[in-house]
C-alpha cells in the first residue's frame, strides 16, 4: 500500500449535509487522463508544464459547429481564425476538416500560406495591412475585408498599380442590442459610414465587392445578438442588389461564440450559460432564411469562430512547487504555470484540478504563478485539497489564445503535444532553450566583455 | 432574338419526295436503307414492264399524297407508297402491258393509298401498323374487278422471261439468269432466295439471292431473322409431311420470313423472347396459310401475304393487352427503321431514359442527412405506402441524438429547417399536432403536422411528422425549390423525430406512395462524394443536395433560334462552322449542323444537360460534340467523374459492328463508355473559367479498342471552346460570342 499523503491539521467550519446553493458539494474531480493519456506519462515524458491538444477534441468540436449550421443552411463555409492557435499542426487540423483561413496580419498570412492554403481560400481581416500584405493578398485573390477609408485608398492604389481586381468584403458594425458594442473596427451601419465605402467601391473598377462581414463582438453570450446582426447584413445585401444588381456572394458572421469557460465574476459556470453552437446556428441561418434574398442567390455563410472551436481541446499540464499559508490564514499553492503561459487566467475562472486522486478535503486556496511578479494569480480563491510539492495539476479549455498570447517572460516556454486519434503523442512545439532566446540577441562590440 | 424554328419549304419539299419514292421500296421490308431500295428497284425491273407499272403505282401514290396534302413525313418513310408498289407490281406482272393497264394501276394505287390512310384511321388508334393489308384489299378488288376488263390481256411474258432480259441486258444477263436458276444450289437455300423474291412477285433465284444480300446490308438482325423465319416453316413443314418446294408452298414463303422479321426485331426490340416468338408465330403462320388458302381458292384469289398480316396484327395486338411492361419483350416505341439501332437505342434508354420528363424532385432538407428507412423499409414502408422515406441526421458514431436521447433536442435533425423539394402550390398543411414525447407514437393522427405540395397534376410531395407550429406557408401558397416550409419535428406516428417523404399521385393526407425518383443528390462516401441522377436513395445511404454551378448551367443553355458559330482550329478542312438551336414541334430541342447535315437531339434540364440521339453524318464536329458533352450535371465538385453509356451505333465503327450485330440480341460483348471530368474552377464565388475533359471509350470486352479524348472551356458567356483530341491530331472549335442573332 502506497503511503499516505501528511496532511497538516487544520480548523474548518463544518459544512456536512448542508449542500451549496446548487445542490452540490463542492468536490473537485482529479483529472488523471487527457485523452486516456496518462497525465503522469504526459508530464514524465514531456515535462512540467506542458500543454497538451487534443486532435480528437478539435475534430469532434468541429464537427459539431459544422454540422449545426450545414443541415439549416446550404451553403456554410469554416475560416480558421489563426489568432486564436496558430501552432501549424492546430491549423492544418483545420485545414484537413475544410476550414479556410482567417488571418489579420501579414506574418499570419505568410503562415496561411506556407501551411498551404490557396490564397483564394485566405481571409484577410484587420486593421493592420501593409502596402506589401495588400499586394501579395490582391496577387493571390485573397478575400480583403476592409477595415477603414484608408485601407481603401491603399488598395485603390494598388489595383491601379498591378491593373488586377481586388476581391472585397467589408467589415460592418453595428447595433445589435448587446453591451460592448464594438464599433472600433470596420464601417458602421447605423450612420451610414457602411453605405458610404459602399458606394465607393462599386462604382471603381478595381474592386469586385463579393462578401459583408461583421464581428459583433467576444464571447457573445446572446445568440440572438448574432440574429439581428445577420438579418441587418442580409438587409444590406438586398440594398445592394437593389441600387446596383449585384449578388453578394457570402456573409461573414466573423467569430464570437463563447467557449465553455466561466468568466470572471460570472454568476454560473460557462458550461451551464454559454450557448450551443446550435443556439448560435438557429438563430443566424433563421435570419437569412427569412431575409429578403432569393433562394437561388443565397450567399455563402462564413463563421470566423476561433475559441469555441479550439479551447476544450487544449490542456495545461503543471506541478505544485510549494505549498504556503498567508499571514491571513489562507492557504497558498504555488504551481509552475504562471500568467506568462496562461494568459487568459486575467478574464477566466479556470477549471483546475489535481491529477491524481486526493483527499477529499478541501480548503479555500489561492492559486500562484511561478513568477517573481504579484499579479501572477492563476485562481484567486477555489475550494482545492492539498497537492503536495512535485503534485501534478491540470488547467482545461486553455486551447485558445495561451499558445498565441503567451509570453516568454522570466522563464523559457514550454513543449506543446498533440495527442493523435489514436492516442500516440507528438511534439507539435517544441520548448525554448537558452540558445533560442539568444539566438536573435545582438550585442555591440563595446558591449560583449564584462569584468566583474 | 428571331426564332427559326423549321418549317418545310419548297427545297424541302422535293427531297421528302424523292425520299418516299426509295423508302417506298425498302419498305417492304420495313426499311428505309437507301442501298437496299435501289437493290429492291433493280429485282423489281427483271421483268421491265412489271417494274416500269410498280414504279408509276409509287410515283402516283406519293405524288397524289402530297397533293391532298396528307402528312408528309409519313409519306416520306414510304408507309404509303410500298402497298400500291405491290399492288402495281402485282397487277403489273398477271397482265400484259398495255395503256388501259397503266390506267388501271393509277386508280389502284389512288384506290390503295385510300385504304392505307382508312386503315391507318381505323388501326393506327390501336397503335397498330397495318402493314401490307392495304395491298392485300387493293389487289382482290383489282384482281376481281379486272376479270370483267376485256382490254386488258393476261401477261404471258412470265414465260417468256428470257426474252425480256435479253432486251434489257443482252446475252450476258440471260447468262447470269440461267447460271443462277441452274446452279447446284441446295434445295433449301433454293426455295429460301425463291420465297424472298416472290415478295416482288418474282420465282427466281437471282431476284432472291439480291435481295437477301440487300437484306444482309440492311440488317444482320433481319438477315438472320429471315433464315431462322423461313428454316422454322422449312421444318414444320417436314414434320407434317408437307413438301415446301411445290409452287403454292413456295409462292407464299415469304410470310415466314416476313413475320420473322417484323416480331423478331422490327416492331419488337430484338431479344431472346422475341425470337421465340417467332418460333411460335411461324408454325402459326404455315396453318393459316394452308387453310387461308383452301378457302381462297373458292374465290380464285390467291392469299399473298394475309397470314402474315394476320398473325402479326394479332400478336402486337395481343401484346398490347399486357398488364404489365415487360423490358425482355418490350415494343418499339420510336421506330428508327432498323432492328439493330432500335435494339441499341433501346438497351441505352433502359439505362438512361427512365427519368425522361419526369419532374425535378430534390431532396426536402438542407444539408446531409441519411435515410433510416427507404423503399420497403421493414417498419412502416410497406404495401402502399412502400415507395416512402425517411430521414434523420447522425453524427460521426452514427448515432442521431447527443447525451441519452430522452429529450427532442438531443435529436440532430429536430427543429432543422424542411424545404421545398420543388416548386409548387401548398396543397394541404397541418400544423396543430403536439410533438410526441421520445418513444411515444400518435396513432390517432399517423402522419402528424404534414404539408402537401403540388408540382403537377401527377405529382404531389409530402413532408410529415413536422414540429408543432413550425409550417411557415399556407394553403395555395406558391414555393419554390429551397424555400423553408417547416421544421423537423416528432407528431404523429414518430417515436423519434424523423422526416418522411413520399411522392404521390394524390392531393391528400393518407394518398398511397408513387415511385419516382429523386433528379439529383450526393450520395456522401468514406472520402468521396458520388453525384447521382433520378435515383432512389437507399436506406443508410447518406445523401445530400446537389449545389448548380451558374456557369455549367449558362454554358449549356442553348436557346431555340441561336446560332452558335465556331472559329475551327487545327487540322480542318473547315474554318467556320455554324450550329443552328432548333426545337421540333414535339417540344425536342437539337443542335442543327448544315455543313454536315446533322442534328443532334439534346435535353437541358434543370441540373442535367444529356444528348438523346444524334442523326446524320459520324465523325462531324457535331457528332464529336454529341459524343463530347454526351452528359453532363450542371454542379461542380473537384475531380469528380460522371460516366454513361453510348448508344453503340452512335459511337462504334460499323465494321466492328457489322459481325456482332448478329449476336446482339443475345449477348453484348462491346460497349461504349463515356466519362466526364470536372477538372478544373478558378474561383469559388465568381467562377469565371471551368475545365472539363470527357472521353468517349469503345471496349470489346473490356479491352479498349479506340478511344476518343474531347476537351471543354467554359467562361462567363458560356462555351468557350471545345476540342477534339485524335491521336494525330487536334481540332478547336473557338466559340465567336458576337453577332449571335442572325
Amino acid at each position: 500500500m502506497e503511503k499516505l499523503t501528511y496532511e497538516k491539521p487544520i480548523i474548518n467550519k463544518i459544512s456536512a449535509g448542508v449542500p451549496d446553493k446548487f445542490g452540490m458539494g463542492s468536490t473537485i474531480q482529479p483529472i488523471t487522463h487527457i485523452d486516456e493519456v496518462p497525465v503522469k506519462e504526459l508530464a514524465k515524458q514531456y515535462g512540467s508544464p506542458v500543454y497538451v491538444l487534443s486532435e480528437k477534441t478539435i475534430r469532434k468540436t468541429y464537427q459539431k459547429a459544422i454540422n449545426a449550421f450545414k443541415t439549416r443552411y446550404q451553403k456554410v463555409q469554416f475560416a480558421w481564425s489563426y489568432k486564436t492557435n496558430y501552432l501549424n499542426a492546430v491549423c492544418n487540423i483545420f485545414h484537413q476538416e475544410g476550414s479556410w483561413a482567417e488571418v489579420v496580419s501579414g506574418f499570419e498570412y505568410q503562415k496561411a500560406i506556407s501551411n498551404g492554403v490557396p490564397g483564394n481560400k485566405i481571409i484577410f481581416n484587420g486593421p493592420d495591412k501593409s502596402k506589401d500584405d495588400l499586394i501579395t493578398a490582391i496577387t493571390n485573390e485573397s478575400l480583403i475585408h476592409i477595415d477603414h477609408q484608408d485601407e481603401f485608398y491603399d488598395i485603390q492604389a494598388i489595383t491601379k498599380e498591378l491593373n488586377k481586381k481586388a476581391k472585397v468584403a467589408i467589415r460592418v458594425n453595428m447595433d445589435t442590442g448587446i453591451y460592448p458594442k464594438w464599433v472600433r473596427f470596420g464601417f458602421n451601419l447605423e450612420n451610414g459610414e457602411a453605405w458610404a465605402i459602399l458606394n465607393k467601391i462599386m462604382i471603381d473598377d478595381g474592386f469586385e465587392l463579393i462578401g459583408l462581414h461583421t464581428h459583433i463582438g467576444t464571447y457573445i453570450m446572446d445568440a440572438n445578438a448574432y440574429g439581428i446582426a445577420a438579418t441587418k447584413l442580409a438587409q444590406l445585401a438586398v440594398r445592394i442588389d437593389h441600387k446596383y444588381n449585384h449578388h453578394i456572394k457570402y456573409i461573414d458572421m466573423g467569430g464570437g461564440f463563447a467557449s465553455k469557460n466561466t468568466l470572471k465574476g460570472a454568476y454560473l459556470p460557462g458550461s451551464d450559460t454559454c450557448p450551443t453552437f446550435d443556439d448560435y446556428a438557429e438563430a443566424i441561418t433563421n435570419a437569412l432564411h427569412q431575409s429578403d434574398i432569393k433562394y437561388d442567390q443565397m450567399p455563402m455563410l462564413i463563421l470566423e469562430t476561433g475559441r469555441a472551436l479550439i479551447d476544450d481541446a487544449g490542456s495545461l499540464i503543471g506541478s505544485a512547487l510549494a505549498n504556503k499559508r498567508l499571514p491571513d490564514g489562507r492557504r497558498s499553492l504555488i504551481i509552475n504555470i504562471g500568467v506568462n503561459m496562461l494568459f487568459t487566467s486575467f478574464w477566466y475562472e479556470h477549471l483546475i484540478a489535481p491529477a491524481q486522486i486526493t483527499s477529499s478535503y478541501t480548503e479555500d486556496t489561492i492559486i500562484y504563478g511561478p513568477l517573481c511578479m504579484n499579479i501572477d494569480v492563476i485562481r484567486e480563491a477555489i475550494k482545492f485539497p492539498v497537492i503536495e510539492k512535485g503534485g501534478l495539476v491540470v488547467i482545461s479549455r486553455i486551447g485558445a489564445y495561451n499558445m498565441t498570447q503567451w509570453m516568454q517572460f522570466i522563464t523559457f516556454r514550454p513543449k506543446i503535444v498533440l495527442i493523435d486519434m489514436e492516442g500516440k503523442t507528438h511534439v507539435v512545439r517544441e520548448n525554448e532553450d537558452h540558445n533560442t532566446m539568444n539566438a536573435l540577441d545582438r550585442v555591440p562590440e563595446h558591449l560583449k566583455e564584462i569584468i566583474l | 432574338m428571331t426564332f427559326t424554328i423549321a418549317h418545310h419549304i419548297k427545297s424541302d419539299n422535293i427531297k421528302l419526295f424523292s425520299t418516299s419514292l426509295f423508302n417506298s421500296y425498302s419498305q417492304i421490308f420495313f426499311s428505309t436503307y437507301k442501298p437496299f431500295a435501289i437493290l429492291i428497284f433493280l429485282v423489281s425491273f427483271i421483268d421491265f414492264y412489271t417494274g416500269t407499272i410498280g414504279f408509276i403505282a409509287v410515283c402516283v401514290t406519293s405524288s397524289v399524297a402530297f397533293i391532298l396534302n396528307l402528312d408528309k413525313v409519313t409519306v416520306s418513310k414510304g408507309l404509303y407508297g410500298f402497298n400500291a408498289l405491290l399492288v402495281g407490281l402485282g397487277l403489273g406482272m398477271y397482265y400484259s402491258f398495255s395503256w388501259p393497264l397503266v390506267f388501271i394501276v393509277i386508280f389502284a394505287s389512288i384506290l390503295t393509298l385510300f385504304i392505307s390512310v382508312s386503315m391507318q384511321g381505323i388501326i393506327g388508334k390501336y397503335n397498330i401498323p397495318f402493314l401490307s393489308i392495304p395491298f392485300l384489299l387493293g389487289i382482290w378488288i383489282f384482281t376481281i374487278a379486272t376479270k370483267h376488263f376485256d382490254a386488258l390481256g393476261i401477261s404471258e411474258r412470265g414465260i417468256y422471261t428470257m426474252n425480256e432480259l435479253y432486251v434489257i441486258g443482252g446475252h450476258s444477263l440471260v447468262k447470269v439468269y440461267e447460271y443462277f436458276n441452274s446452279a447446284q444450289i441446295p434445295p433449301f437455300l433454293k426455295i429460301y432466295f425463291i420465297s424472298l423474291s416472290a415478295i416482288l412477285f418474282q420465282y427466281n433465284v437471282l431476284a432472291g439471292l439480291i435481295l437477301s444480300i440487300g437484306l444482309l446490308l440492311f440488317s444482320r438482325i433481319a438477315f438472320s431473322l429471315s433464315l431462322i423465319g423461313f428454316y422454322i416453316a422449312f421444318t414444320f413443314y417436314k414434320s407434317i409431311n408437307a413438301d415446301i418446294t411445290l409452287i403454292e408452298y413456295s409462292y407464299i414463303g415469304f410470310n415466314y420470313i416476313l413475320t420473322a422479321i417484323a416480331v423478331g426485331g422490327f416492331f419488337l426490340i430484338p431479344s431472346p423472347r422475341s425470337y421465340l416468338s417467332v418460333g411460335i408465330l411461324v408454325p402459326l403462320v404455315a396453318i393459316f396459310s394452308i387453310s387461308l388458302s383452301t378457302i381462297f381458292l373458292h374465290f380464285n384469289l390467291a392469299i399473298y401475304s394475309l397470314p402474315f398480316n394476320a398473325l402479326v396484327l394479332m400478336f402486337l395486338y395481343v401484346l398490347k393487352y399486357r398488364v404489365s411492361y415487360s423490358p425482355n419483350l418490350a415494343e418499339v416505341y420510336y421506330q428508327y427503321n432498323s432492328p439493330e439501332i432500335n435494339l441499341y437505342t433501346f438497351i441505352n434508354s433502359q439505362k438512361r431514359y427512365q427519368f425522361l420528363n419526369l419532374t425535378p424532385i430534390k431532396l426536402p432538407f438542407i444539408g446531409t442527412w441519411k435515410v433510416s428507412q427507404g423503399h420497403n423499409g421493414k417498419y412502416t414502408h410497406q404495401n402502399n405506402y412502400r415507395f416512402a422515406w425517411d430521414f434523420v441526421i447522425t453524427d460521426d458514431d452514427d448515432k442521431q441524438f447527443k447525451s441519452n436521447g430522452d429529450n427532442l433536442e438531443d435529436y440532430y435533425c429536430y427543429n432543422k429547417p424542411v424545404i421545398a423539394c420543388e416548386k409548387g402550390v401548398i396543397e394541404e398543411v397541418v400544423d396543430y399536432i403536439e410533438d410526441n414525447w421520445v418513444g411515444e407514437v400518435n396513432l390517432e393522427n399517423n402522419w402528424g403536422n404534414t404539408v402537401i405540395i403540388k408540382h403537377n397534376n401527377y405529382v404531389y410531395s409530402k413532408v410529415s411528422h413536422l414540429k408543432k407550429d413550425s409550417v411557415t406557408v399556407k394553403k395555395g401558397d406558391i414555393v419554390s425549390f429551397g424555400q423553408v416550409i417547416g421544421k423537423c419535428g416528432n407528431s404523429g406516428r414518430s417515436p423519434y423525430p424523423h422526416l418522411h417523404f413520399q411522392l404521390q399521385s394524390h392531393p391528400y393526407i393518407g394518398s398511397q406512395t408513387l415511385e419516382h425518383p429523386i433528379s439529383n443528390f450526393l450520395i456522401h462516401r468514406d472520402v468521396e462524394c458520388v453525384p447521382v441522377n433520378y435515383q432512389n436513395p437507399k436506406q443508410d445511404e447518406l445523401i445530400s443536395n446537389t449545389e448548380t454551378n451558374k456557369l455549367i448551367d449558362k454554358a449549356f443553355h442553348f436557346v431555340p433560334g441561336q446560332v452558335l458559330k465556331f472559329n475551327v482550329q487545327g487540322n480542318s478542312k473547315f474554318t467556320k462552322l455554324v450550329w443552328n438551336v432548333n426545337i421540333t414541334p414535339t417540344n425536342e430541342t437539337y443542335l442543327k449542323c448544315k455543313l454536315s447535315n446533322s442534328k443532334a437531339y439534346y435535353v437541358s434540364a434543370d441540373n442535367l444537360f444529356y444528348f438523346t440521339h444524334f442523326d446524320g453524318k459520324k465523325g462531324s464536329a457535331l457528332h464529336h460534340f454529341y459524343l463530347g458533352v454526351f452528359k453532363v450535371q450542371k454542379s461542380f465538385y473537384t475531380q469528380h467523374y460522371l460516366n454513361d453509356d453510348i448508344p453503340l451505333h452512335q459511337c462504334f465503327p460499323k465494321e466492328y459492328l457489322w459481325f456482332h450485330d448478329f449476336i446482339s440480341p443475345f449477348i453484348r460483348l462491346v460497349k461504349s463508355q463515356y466519362k466526364l471530368e470536372y477538372k478544373n474552377i478558378d474561383d469559388i464565388f465568381s467562377p469565371s473559367k471551368i475545365e472539363l475533359e470527357s472521353s468517349a471509350t469503345n471496349l470489346f470486352i473490356n479491352k479498349e479498342l479506340n478511344k476518343n479524348n474531347y476537351s471543354i472551356n467554359i467562361n462567363q458567356h458560356g462555351i468557350e471552346d471545345f476540342t477534339i483530341k485524335q491521336a494525330n491530331k487536334h481540332i478547336t472549335l473557338k466559340r465567336i460570342y458576337n453577332n449571335e442573332t442572325l
